[in-house]
């Protein structure tokens, strides 16, 4: 492949390749993407491999190994093109069914379709599967097409188009206005307004400058970063280079973490195609732009993910944020101004300029325009990735594409915004979500994460996960986040252990609002919230803890198990599950739980067949403790 | 085929003192090592006492040329195995100057260059990190504070399977910890530890980026996921299974740098 040195040499190339398209040719996509990856579609890969040879159709039938296509929950996922069925759950075994059924004879197999769980009927076309029909995917629309390997096929789906706008049609300034008239706001959790930022950067006096792709996603319960930078890297890379012009950077670093070995190759990969193309290098398409991109590997620290410490990590320093009064837009990276950027915000940037501002502002709510992927995860019956437009309900994104709650459960909360984020109670699932709505309730927007839990998560355990989690992942120099998370971590672990008193409570909010004022970055300014919102709006769950009871039945010290005399048939199941041999008891005669012994793993419970080990909670069990 | 030839020239023949010196001044001069000649002396000894030529005076002669080559057999072995080790350090070294070339021997690039030697060897040996602070002449309290800040990083070797317990806020609200506490139970070890047959080490995580399988354990780079706690044992052993080459006595024995990596037993 040679160099594109002139942008219409680019677009002779993309038009070849369109016209090369054959849209009748059949096309086998199987996802790739991690949660797929797990379920072991690499094998689904080799059997189609296996079956197409055997049969002599390699020549027919084009393959492709495509990025996540967000619907996690029924990987691994295979949809057939042209005809666009979608099967779920695929096995290997199941292979040489699809390709006589459907490849041969162009029929679907009807069993691996995926069924509606209303209506039960079944859905062959993967546009009509309520989780994808109700969402908006606009920057994640194009993973399930892709081959995150091939450029080619980035292009052919005007990829770097963007691009060759900006480098032949626009100022660096136009670019900029564009984007600021577009309202694009930061879309890895502070929401700040995205041109603003290029804006200060640009104005910075001091050179050189630099951009960051920040894809540190280091919330629990969040993948979208990795899932847009696995399936679609060109995105981001088109997204870096259009800013990198408007600000006047020539060197841009991509963070990844380690963590996500996939997500490092294929950016690596990216990089390298991109560099042949022309699209990365010295005088871009003859523009006479130098741009350069760095990939660096994240080892592994929550707090890294903070642009202050993660710039501290690219110099090869402890990742540890630093006040500041002077923004990092101004002075980040070797005390040079830097504009770092969420991969989701920069992915967004060749859209804006491909369809304009006003195109993008038609999206979303007027403060919050575009749309955002979510992460749907938790006690969701469709557990995966969401794109839609901002200013949807919470109940539209659970209900009509999350598919509710599994097993008839209730809903009881819905946490945004990850550790830092805040747990939305029930009342509020008619709420629009956008960045000031879900700020306004106590939680935010963060980078996207989004958990559902049910009636059996208990509030009190999830805001001493989260405090727990952050005090661990607090890098310690400030002091307010060390001792103080500590002492929250501490008080919290008392009222689910049973041995906190009233006024521990009113202690923890006093605490709360310190940490939140006085700690230096946002990690610990923000770690306060989970306590704070599940104060705000269960308090009645720690009251209940305070008086010994824990409501969901989930926090150990506060339960006991006890064996229904009435129910119980003498089988001997749960004393056979038994690990620490609490349970007594002859065979056909009735069971008995020695609770001195017991440490509540709650294997009987999992083990009995008639439903005759109870889970109590209760004041007794508090008072036998003290 | 000399060997043969030589062996000939002896057979059959009883050795005076004198013949003895003889012998060892003739074979001083020609290039064969020590060991060689102690070895052809008990050769000869050997076929002397095949054709009854057994005497007292030979008896003696024998049981001291024995003695000789067990003691240069050990130092030679001694040697040996120093040779190996030198070698395999040199080797470490080398390896670690090619990462550190890599980067163009920037002191930016520290971080990724641990990363680096912590992918190669599972975790980050002193030898290495002593070498890295003096190539990218970077004082060792700076590389030490990098290398306990991160969680990737390791300052004590893994065991050959690396278990990771997903304890993200998906997992935990699907019971993450109990899976955890499962494992605990099984492998008689708690999390950030290693069982002291250097089989697995067992680490929780915050998150692997799977949540739909969430409850989610990794085993290397395998996935399980949808776990209930009773079915972590099973999981677990039957990473034991079929792996055992070497007795639980030897694998202690064996330093870990000859101990078969997890690769390439599968």
């Amino acid at each position: 492949m040679t160099k594109f040195s002139q942008p219409k040499d680019l677009e002779q190339y993309r038009q070849t390749l369109q016209k090369q398209r054959d849209t009748k040719k059949t096309c086998i996509s199987i996802c790739s993407g991690t949660g797929c990856h797990a379920y072991a579609s690499e094998k689904v890969v080799s059997a189609f491999e296996d079956q197409l040879k055997k049969q002599n159709l390699t020549n027919m039938v084009d393959m492709k190994r495509t990025g996540c296509h967000g619907f996690c929950e029924k990987g691994p996922i295979v949809v057939i093109h042209p005809h666009n069925y979608c099967y779920v759950k695929v096995k290997p075994d199941d292979v040489p069914e699809i390709i006589t059924q459907t490849i041969q004879q162009g029929k679907p197999v009807n069993r691996l379709l995926y069924e509606d769980p209303e209506t039960g009927k079944k859905i062959a076309l993967e546009t009509d599967i309520p989780f994808y029909k109700n969402q908006t995917r606009l920057i994640f629309g194009n993973n399930r097409k892709i081959d995150p390997k091939s450029i080619d096929d980035y292009i052919t789906l005007d990829g770097y188009k963007a691009l060759v706008k900006t480098l032949t049609k626009m100022t660096p300034q136009q670019v900029l206005d564009e984007v600021k008239k577009a309202n694009l706001r930061g879309r890895g959790g502070g929401g700040f307004p995205t041109g603003r930022k290029w804006e200060t950067t640009k104005n910075a006096s001091a050179e050189p400058k630099y951009v960051i792709v920040n894809c540190d996603e280091g919330d629990p319960g969040a993948y979208m970063d990795r899932s847009l930078m696995e399936g679609n890297p060109h995105s981001v890379l088109e997204g870096l280079i259009i800013g990198a012009y408007a600000i006047g950077a020539h060197e841009g670093f991509i963070y990844v973490r380690q963590e996500y070995p996939l997500a490092v190759e294929n950016t690596e990969h990216a990089i390298k195609k991109a560099e042949e193309y022309g699209l990365l290098g010295k005088n871009i398409l003859s523009s006479g732009f130098d741009f350069t991109i760095k990939v660096h590997r994240g080892a592994g620290a929550f707090v890294s993910g903070e642009s202050s410490a993660l710039m501290s990590a690219i110099e090869g320093r402890v990742g540890e944020p630093r006040p500041k009064y002077i923004h990092t837009a101004v002075s980040g990276l070797w005390n040079k101004p830097t504009c770092l950027n969420n991969v989701e915000t920069w992915a967004n940037v060749p859209f804006i300029i491909n369809n304009s501002a006003q195109w993008f502002t038609s999206m979303g709510t007027p403060n919050s325009t575009g749309t955002k992927i979510f992460s749907l995860v938790g006690n969701v019956n469709n557990t995966g990735l969401v794109e839609v437009p901002m200013g949807i309900t919470l109940r539209e994104i659970i209900y009509k594409i999350g598919g509710g709650i599994p097993n008839g459960k209730h809903l009881k909360a819905v946490q945004t915004g990850g550790p830092s984020g805040g747990c939305i109670p029930e009342k509020y699932l008619d709420l629009p979500v956008d960045f000031d709505e879900l700020y306004n309730i106590g939680s935010m927007m963060g980078s996207g994460g989004m958990i559902v839990m049910d009636e059996d998560t208990c509030m009190v355990d999830i805001a001493r996960y989260f405090v727990n989690f952050l005090s661990q992942e607090s890098c310690g120099k400030c002091l307010p986040c060390r001792e103080g998370l500590r002492q929250m971590t501490r008080i919290l672990n008392d009222i689910t252990a049973g041995k906190a008193f009233e006024e521990d409570l009113e202690l923890l909010e006093d605490l709360s609002e310190v940490v939140q004022m006085s700690a230096l970055c946002a990690l610990g300014q923000s770690a306060p919230n989970p306590v704070l919102s599940t104060i705000k709006y269960f308090r009645d769950e720690y009251e209940a803890h305070l008086r010994g009871e824990c409501p969901s039945k989930v926090c150990k010290a506060l339960i006991n198990y006890t064996i229904d005399s009435t129910k119980c048939k003498g089988c001997g199941l749960c004393l056979k599950s038994c690990s620490v041999k609490a349970i007594s008891g002859e065979k056909k005669g009735i069971h008995h739980i020695d609770n001195e012994r017991c440490i509540k793993c709650g294997n009987c419970l999992e083990s009995c067949k008639f439903n005759a080990v109870l889970k109590t909670t209760g004041k007794q069990i508090l008072v036998a403790k003290r | 085929m000399a060997k043969e030839k030589t062996k000939s020239h002896f057979v059959g023949v009883r050795l005076t003192e004198k013949q003895k010196k003889a012998l060892y001044t003739l074979q001083k001069n020609s290039d064969l090592s020590k060991t060689d000649i102690l070895l052809r002396g008990l050769e000869i000894l050997s076929e002397y006492y095949a054709l009854g030529l057994d005497q007292p005076p030979l008896n003696i002669e024998l049981k001291k040329l024995e003695e000789e080559a067990i003691q240069h057999l050990k130092a030679l072995k001694q040697i040996k195995r120093r040779e190996e080790s030198v070698k395999q350090m040199i080797q470490e070294l080398r390896e670690v100057d090619e990462i550190i070339d890599e980067y163009g021997g920037e002191k930016n690039a520290l971080i990724q260059i641990l990363l680096k030697i912590q992918e190669k060897n599972h975790w980050l040996p002193k030898p290495a990190l002593l070498w890295v602070s003096e190539r990218l002449s970077i004082p060792m309290s700076q590389i030490l504070h990098i290398a306990t800040f991160y969680k990737s990083f390791s300052l004590e070797p893994h065991g050959e399977h690396l278990v990771r317990i997903c304890l993200g806020t998906a997992c935990h609200v699907r019971s993450g910890p109990k899976i955890l506490e499962a494992a605990e139970q099984y492998l008689g070890i708690r999390s950030g530890e290693t069982t002291s047959d250097t089989k697995f080490s067992l680490e929780s995580v915050n998150c692997l980026g799977c949540c739909a399988l969430g409850p989610v354990m990794m085993i290397d780079n395998e996935y399980h996921g949808k776990l209930t706690p009773s079915q972590v044992p099973d999981i677990l052993s039957s990473y034991r299974i079929g792996e055992l080459t070497m007795t639980e006595e030897q694998q202690k024995l064996a330093p870990i740098a000859q101990r078969p990596t997890p690769q390439q037993q599968r």
